[in-house]
């Protein structure tokens, strides 16, 4: 898998060094599994890797959609909330006195995130509102709305769908589901982002907006699209979060806006827009997913990892800034 | 929300009806006001004991903690920045106030002076994060997003840290009744009480800022700089030091916010201020201030904070009443955390158009 993604051409707009930055993010990657190997036995282990692989592709599928809308200039901070709406509506329905079947509940909660992206997306084209402001706004309603289905409380779901997408490995290959889903989703928007007129007009909106709308691209209805999108994403990974914990509760997924922002951002994507690549977050998501894996192997423990997230965060930041300026 | 007239701005602007010296004028005070006197109405009919000196105490004592950090997040948004991380300072700073408490008590220093050095203490602590925020966004050039939410992450994560490896916070409490008194006492004294003292600190507070902004030479130069940073730097302003001493500032007033909510609740533990970003910014935007920097005055942001107050008060005695539940308090604030910003969204551009029809 390794060297197809080496080959993969990077999309950015600017090319001053085609590849170098996605190929330093997965020799990066390649040095801290190999680091993590040595020092935990338990790192490499079938189970550790598979729950590891779940993890990754839970919080890869939302940091997929999000590079779209990061690369656009626009930031969607109510994933969290979003998840954690669809973990309790899921949960809610599926306990109810006739409770709704189990394949219904798959279409539901992604059209849940519909309507959720659908109002972050007009708020924020409409009415050209602030896209962090908006969400973190968006983040508290949705959440608020766990509250008041689950009044608080966690209810337990073992349920058969649900579990299949969340829990399941393919027999034989020992591949889990969620990492398929995972793949599948990211060579969509890989394609959507690369190949497509319409990631064109993703770029060329990022990188000079007044631009893109002068030369007759649909500024709003780009972003709107993006919006959507990430909402749906999150609801997707909400399930997954659902089959995987097999509870859905309010608290779901709290705090993990950092986790995905951090990864795109590591991914190469700038905050200011026009820049960054499927494969740049790629390499992202799965640096951290290693990372908060091997660390936790090695004994520090979540506290620690959450001190260690927001030196992260700035650090990376800070180095692209300079990789910028000086051109290292 | 969306009456923001998109055709035939002229002929609106020139006949100005009240609704629009409400929602587009200079000061949002008298919109705010009107908004404040509704609820107050709404939830006096809807509920039985609203108009009672026990909420009026409820209230009171619920806000000065958001009122205190909306000082600081004010002056961070009115020089154009934006600060996420209050609410992980205020927690931080909340297990260091356990922690220095009980420090200080086994040095043996006397309890008169034990608040005071408590307090010097937490506001310290707000002061080095915001100085390491403000730093990192003047001096490294990070976006203030990203950097306060970095921030976030790392002084809750130290705060909980904290909480792990010290005995004395397994339970967090504080109990020398010298401490609490400082929250928790009435004026004018304990027998008649109606004035909470922590009220008497809002005021006294915000006093003080509202003075700053208006007539120091700071203040000046804090909105010189929100309004238009080039121009600001054109005319000798220096950018960087306003921009840093706003975070300084957000930070102090966090860490002065935790030691309150210590001694009110007597216990500090690491999720005190858990989300209380949300509550400060849609105060603060709700007040008038403007995310663009550079408009806004803290007469507005202290009505909004009562807003606030008395819509989350207000909440809990509709459940008692109507049987609405408590739990939709989230939901009530993200929406009016966007209405917030969509009125803020419309003044900006009612008063791009004014320029546009003066011109």
């Amino acid at each position: 898998m390794g060297d197809a993604l080496h080959a993969a051409p990077d999309h950015g707009p600017k090319k001053r060094s085609p590849v170098s930055t996605t190929l330093i993010l997965f020799i990066v990657l390649a040095v801290m599994v190999a680091a993590f190997s040595v020092l935990s036995r338990d790192f490499s282990s079938f189970l550790n890797i598979s729950t590891m692989l779940t993890n990754i592709s839970f919080s890869g599928i939302v940091a997929g959609a999000l590079t779209l809308v990061m690369i656009t200039g626009g930031l969607d901070i109510s994933v969290g909330g979003n998840i954690a709406l669809t973990s309790c509506l899921v949960a809610y329905l599926y306990n109810l006195p006739h409770p709704v079947p189990g394949w219904a509940l798959v279409p539901i909660a992604l059209a849940l995130g519909a309507p959720i992206g659908t109002f972050n997306g007009l708020f924020i084209t409409r009415l050209d509102l602030n896209p962090i402001i908006t969400t973190l706004g968006t983040m508290a309603v949705t959440r608020g709305l766990g509250y008041v289905l689950t009044k608080s409380r966690s209810i337990l779901i073992m349920e058969d769908v649900t579990g299949f997408i969340g829990r399941t490995v393919i027999p034989g290959i020992q591949i889990p589901i969620p990492l398929v889903l995972f793949l599948l989703v990211f060579i969509a928007l890989f394609w959507l982002l690369a190949r497509s007129k319409f990631g064109r007009k993703v770029y060329c909106i990022g990188a000079n907006q007044a631009a893109a709308r002068a030369s007759g691209i649909r500024v709003k209805r780009v972003k709107f699209l993006l919006y959507l999108m990430s909402g749906v994403a999150a609801s997707l990974s909400g399930l997954i979060l659902t089959g995987q914990t097999a509870v859905g509760m309010p608290q779901q997924a709290d705090g993990m806006e950092l986790d995905v922002i951090t990864a795109v951002l590591l991914g190469g994507t700038a905050l200011s827009g026009g820049k960054g690549t499927i494969m740049g977050t790629l390499a992202g998501v799965l640096i951290l997913g290693v990372l908060y894996n091997g660390f936790t192997m090695i004994g520090f423990r979540y506290v620690h990892i959450r001190v260690f997230q927001g030196i992260l965060l700035i650090l990376i930041v800070a180095l692209y800034e300079m990789r910028e300026k000086k051109r290292f | 929300m969306s009456g923001t007239p998109a055709a035939g701005g002229h002929e609106r602007l020139s006949r100005r009806g009240i609704g629009d010296v409400l929602l587009y004028g200079k000061s949002m005070v008298p919109a705010l006001g009107l908004l404040l006197a509704i609820l107050v109405l709404f939830f006096g009919f809807m509920t039985k004991n609203f108009f009672t000196l026990g909420t009026f105490k409820a209230i009171f004592s619920n806000i000065p903690v958001i009122a205190v950090v909306s000082i600081g997040m004010t002056f961070v948004l009115l020089a154009g920045g934006l600060d996420l991380s209050v609410g992980s300072i205020l927690g931080f700073t909340a297990v260091n106030v356990v922690l220095f408490h009980d420090w200080f008590v086994k040095l043996g220093i006397p309890a008169v002076w034990l608040p005071w050095l408590v307090i010097l203490c937490s506001l310290g602590i707000g002061i080095a994060l915001g100085a390491i925020n403000g730093l990192i966004i003047t001096r490294i050039g990070i976006n203030p997003v990203i950097t306060t939410l970095g921030m976030l992450a790392l002084a809750r994560g130290m705060a909980s840290w904290f909480a792990l490896g010290f005995e004395i916070l397994k339970t967090g409490r504080i109990t020398d009744p010298v401490f609490l008194n400082m929250a928790r006492a009435y004026l004018p004294d304990a027998k008649t009480a109606i004035v909470p003292i922590t009220l008497v600190y809002v005021i006294v507070l915000y006093v003080v800022a509202i003075m700053v902004l208006r007539y120091s030479r700071y203040g000046r130069n804090l909105f010189a700089v929100g309004s238009n940073e080039y121009a600001a730097r054109l005319a000798g302003i220096n950018v960087r030091r306003v921009k840093f001493s706003t975070y300084v500032i957000s930070g102090a007033s966090a860490g002065l916010a935790g030691a309150i909510l210590v001694a009110q609740l007597s216990l500090g533990r690491d999720d005190a201020g858990l989300g209380l970003e949300m509550d400060v910014i849609t105060a603060v935007v709700l007040g008038g201030v403007s995310m663009a920097g550079g408009k806004g005055s803290l007469y507005g942001v202290i009505i909004a904070v009562i807003i606030l107050g008395v819509i989350r008060n207000g909440m809990v005695q509709l459940q008692a009443a109507i049987g609405l539940s408590y739990y939709w308090r989230d939901v009530v604030k993200g929406l009016i955390l966007i209405l917030a910003i969509a009125i803020d969204a419309a003044r900006i551009m009612a008063t791009k158009r004014r320029q546009v029809v003066r011109q």
